[in-house]
């Protein structure tokens, strides 16, 4: 029975522990996953920024079921917390959460990606890059590679995920507000996953051949997908322009060899930061703007070699 | 041996103990009534699941579309807000659950197919659905203020979701024990062919099993899309999971024939209140997962260790024992 | 159904049961080439892209990394262990080690390691329901769930990047025209249908999952032909996962999500059946490359993600059915 004996002095450290932050504020963070190429970096980054604060952090995460965020709201009203910061994977399901938030006296705030306008009345603040606004450099960024004209493929993330939704319709109505000459052959769905998109895009080169003119993908990982379906096909033609987000390493790299036009990159460590640091002035009793977004870079050949990757 | 028999006999009720004081150690305030409260409305849409799976389990069959139907009923009971109305809609949403029950209890029962497979198929038609009727988007309902009313906690500890969990299971526990059908139930999972010789009608309890555990799910899925005042295509997809774990964490068998109600209680409240205790603590969710998978193996290596008399280990389950020919029954 | 495992598990059969039983296997081996045909067919009517050398190959390649998998999972179903649910974390394991580990101790030991350790999970699984007797779905759920906990508390939110580009290009590379990858899924589907067809394990493995305890009776040992179809399925997972990180040269924790499902899938639509005892690989094979080419077909036809699903859903149900129709027939 050691576990018991280990179980105790835990829980004995635990309860030191508690009484001496009791002064401290505490701050819910509803964030997307644990363990993630993106989420894990804001995390470390916006816990890291906490300590400095001096705000204790008490981290769920969803590990990207919606269901389990919603209910975990109602996890942060109940420890009856200073603050909420939620990483929503939905455009309106927090919303009654937040609500409940709201009568219990939690400012909330977003962080990473936006909800719908009705969740404006219950969050203090969105923070963050916007995958909508996203999806609009992206189409920018492609008709400008292909000078305003010609077809293209999307390659979206999965399908319902409020990611792919925002970065599938930022895209789609910029293209519609520019007027653009572009036409989208298809949109497939390959879940942010490389091999997914691999096979997929080894049936859509079948499918449109040459018709493909210019290739989005949701995000780098994908990209990288299809680029190597577009080798195995045509060994010795150079790839359509193919725009990416997220700017990972080797993204970056794909850029140097012409493999990939763009990629948009957003620094998951400013992500996390802006979130605590707007979330500790709310707490202070300052007021925020409703919207603090972190720069987004669009990253092509001439700029490559000045930015940095964001992992 | 007779320690352990006994432990094995109330390791549900052992694993919920120990979770609950390990809990209140490390957690402060855990025993709360407002801290109960919550565990318990983070277990409901778990164990209204669960007490449909507990049926279908005890009769040797299992559904592994529940998550899916979840998320059908759910996005239903909000597309048809604005035609005719919440409650109606809200109706019509678990009709919707019940539908897709009665269609894989009718296959199961009308081609002979084993439920794991045909429910495996039933689950990737529904999630298709899902996302067919809603586009890929969630889809919004008409009235916050009732999803806050419903999310109320009464009593300073019940929701309505989690006193329904509640009653229901009650309800299940009284029907299993105590009545002529509850018990047929455990005849035909344990032993098909003679329950049918004693003049059971199996096929009967079989499909209506499925119906019951698909009224369940779409009851989960109105509940969670009323609350949340949103009805999502991905609703429910880490569910089915989480559900079994509950039902066999609560002693019920996958082989059929063996269960209770208040074992699955057990289980759902063991998962829920280690859920709420760990998520305190900021345990990170692959901890998390570790843990629980660590207890579902301990239980069942327990349960084996105690009760193998008599049954040599991999004989053949029940689940899986529908097809006449590799059964080897030539006679 | 092979007439050895009769043999073996001393059960005496009459002999319209065994005819019928072979009027049977005939029967839903045809339907099941007439289904290919079917939607090779359609395919090439849709489109004129689909019957092309290169798009036959692409899908050839694109199903052998599941393909390896569906090779041990045939055992897993044809032993009567129902299903191996921790593919996931097996796939993630090989396809993480073997890349994270190359810098120290260089590519092939890498890819051994990372299939061995894979294979240890596998080891796991198979003493769990093979000698403790609990029932597989548990036991390789509750397995899966801590393996795939560990690889996500070992690895973090990084992605781990290949570092040796040779064994990159052999990966990706071609031998007499052929994808690497597609010879490597051949040679193991070859050596999978050798072992469970003409080999002492075979029958064995079909005897368990035929008759438990006619076979236990006829000294099969039943314990470890059911406990070494899980470690050959992780096996087979390790390499896809493998294969899969070193053709992509990176590799996550939730890499392997869905390949269970997958192979399940396939083996089952090929008529291998979910209760043991009869089944083979080249059927399980059969049924991959039917849901291949529709999936193939609807993508070139572009139907959009959903209703591949509901396609996809509807097959399983059809092909399930008349596989349990067409027995049934059998025996009356």
């Amino acid at each position: 029975m050691i576990g018991k004996k280990t179980m105790i002095q835990l829980a004995a450290v635990a309860l030191l522990a508690s009484t001496g932050w009791a002064s401290a504020k505490t701050v819910c963070y509803v964030t997307a996953a644990d363990s993630h190429a993106y989420a894990t970096p804001a995390n470390k980054a916006l816990e890291a920024r906490a300590k400095e604060l001096g705000v204790e952090i008490l981290s769920l995460s969803q590990d990207f079921d919606v269901q389990k965020g919603t209910e975990q709201l109602n996890t942060c009203v109940a420890r009856k917390v200073d603050g909420i910061i939620l990483w929503p994977l939905d455009p309106q399901a927090y919303i009654p959460g937040l609500a409940r938030a709201q009568q219990a006296n939690i400012p909330a705030i977003l962080i990473n990606s936006p909800m719908s306008d009705d969740a404006k009345p219950y969050i203090k603040s969105f923070t963050g890059p916007d995958v909508y606004e996203e999806g609009k450099l992206a189409a920018d960024s492609l008709s400008k590679a292909l000078g305003g004209k010609g077809s293209v493929v999307i390659i979206a993330g999965q399908a319902g995920n409020g990611t792919t939704i925002g970065r599938v319709t930022g895209f789609t109505d910029r293209l519609k507000e520019t007027n653009a000459d572009i036409k989208v052959l298809d949109t497939v769905n390959a879940d942010f996953d490389q091999q997914k998109a691999l096979v997929v895009s080894r049936d859509l080169i079948t499918r449109f051949g040459d018709q493909i003119s210019g290739v989005y993908a949701n995000d780098d990982t994908m990209a990288r997908g299809f680029i190597d379906a577009w080798k195995e096909a045509n060994p010795s033609k150079a790839a359509p322009p193919i725009v990416g987000i997220n700017g990972q390493k080797d993204a970056f790299e794909s850029i140097r060899t012409n493999e990939m036009y763009s990629t948009i990159v957003q620094s998951p460590v400013e992500d996390g930061r802006l979130a605590i640091n707007t979330m500790a002035e709310i707490i202070d009793g300052k007021e925020v703007k409703d919207r603090l977004p972190i720069p987004l870079t669009v990253v092509t050949k001439d700029n490559v070699n000045s930015v940095e990757p964001a992992f | 041996m007779r320690f352990l028999s006994l432990a094995s006999q109330y390791r549900v009720v052992i694993i919920l103990g120990l979770t609950l004081i390990i809990s209140a150690l490390v957690v402060p305030g855990y025993f709360s009534a407002s801290t109960l409260g919550l565990g318990l409305d983070r277990a409901a849409t778990i164990g209204l699941i669960a007490i449909g799976l507990t049926v279908l389990l005890i009769a040797g069959q299992i559904d592994l579309s529940g998550g899916a139907v979840f998320a059908v009923a759910g996005i239903v009971s909000v597309m048809l807000q604005r035609e005719i109305g919440i409650l109606p809609a809200a109706i019509v949403g678990v009709l919707v659950g019940t539908v897709a029950g009665a269609i894989n209890g009718a296959l199961v029962v009308g081609l002979k197919v084993n439920s794991l497979v045909l429910t495996l198929a039933t689950m990737l038609i529904f999630r298709s659905l899902a996302h067919w009727i809603t586009n890929s988007q969630p889809v919004t309902g008409t009235d916050i203020m009732l999803s806050l009313a419903l999310a109320k906690i009464y009593l300073e500890i019940f929701t309505i979701r989690s006193a329904l969990f509640i009653v229901f299971i009650v309800l299940l526990h009284f029907w299993l024990t105590r009545t002529i059908p509850g018990r047929n139930v455990f005849a035909v999972g344990s032993n098909p062919a003679a329950a049918k010789e004693s003049g059971i009608a199996s096929d009967r309890i079989v499909f209506l099993g499925f119906v019951f555990a698909g009224t369940l799910a779409g009851l989960a899925g109105v509940l969670q899309s009323l609350v949340t005042n949103t009805g999502s295509p991905v609703f429910g997809s880490e569910l089915t999971v989480a559900v079994i774990a509950a039902v066999v964490v609560g002693g019920t068998r996958l082989e059929g024939g063996r269960g209770s109600a208040l074992g699955t209680l057990g289980g759902v409240l063991t998962i829920g209140s280690l859920t709420i205790a760990m998520e305190f603590q900021s345990v990170p969710a692959y901890v998390q997962q570790v843990v629980s998978g660590l207890i579902l193996i301990l239980l069942v290596v327990l349960d084996r260790a105690v009760t193998t008399k008599g049954r040599a280990p991999g004989t053949r389950p029940a689940l899986i024992s529908d097809n006449p020919v590799t059964q080897g029954e030539s006679t | 159904m092979s007439d050895a495992a009769m043999e073996i598990s001393g059960v005496k059969r009459n002999d319209r049961f065994t005819r019928g039983s072979r009027l049977v296997d005939a029967l839903s081996k045809a339907g099941l080439a007439f289904a290919i045909l079917a939607v090779a067919l359609y395919g090439s009517v849709v489109s004129p892209a689909f019957f092309t050398s290169g798009n036959l190959l692409n899908v050839l390649t694109s199903m052998s990394i599941v393909g390896i998998v569906v090779v041990g999972m045939t055992f897993v179903l044809v032993v009567g262990g129902l299903a191996d649910l921790s593919v996931p974390a097996t796939i993630a394991c090989g396809a993480i080690l073997s890349l994270g580990l190359q810098p120290m101790i260089g590519p092939l030991p890498a890819f051994v390691l990372a299939v061995g350790l894979a294979g240890l999970i596998g080891l796991l699984n198979g003493v769990l329901v093979g000698y403790v007797g609990i029932n597989p779905i548990i036991a390789t759920l509750g397995i899966g769930t801590i393996g795939l906990g560990i690889v996500q508390a070992a690895v973090g939110g990084v992605i781990v990047y290949g570092s040796n580009p040779a064994s990159a290009e052999f990966a990706k590379g071609r031998l007499f025209g052929i994808p690497v990858v597609v010879l490597i899924f051949l040679v193991i589907a070859l050596i999978g249908h050798f072992v469970l067809s003409r080999s002492f394990w075979g029958r064995w493995t079909l005897a368990t999952g035929g008759n438990y305890s006619a076979a236990e009776a006829s000294a099969v040992p039943v314990q470890a032909v059911k406990a070494g179809a899980f470690v050959i399925t992780a096996l087979t997972a390790g390499i896809s996962g493998g294969l899969l990180g070193l053709t992509l040269q990176s590799a996550r924790p939730l890499i392997g999500a869905g390949y269970e499902f997958s192979a399940i899938t396939a083996v089952v639509v090929g008529g291998v059946s979910i209760i043991g005892g009869f089944g083979s690989v080249p059927r399980a094979i059969a049924g991959l490359i039917f849901v291949q080419l529709l999936t193939n077909v609807m993508v070139l036809d572009g139907v959009r993600t959903p209703i591949q699903g509901f396609v996809l859903g509807i097959l399983i149900v059809g092909a399930v059915g008349m596989d349990a129709a067409l027995r049934k027939r059998g025996v009356a």
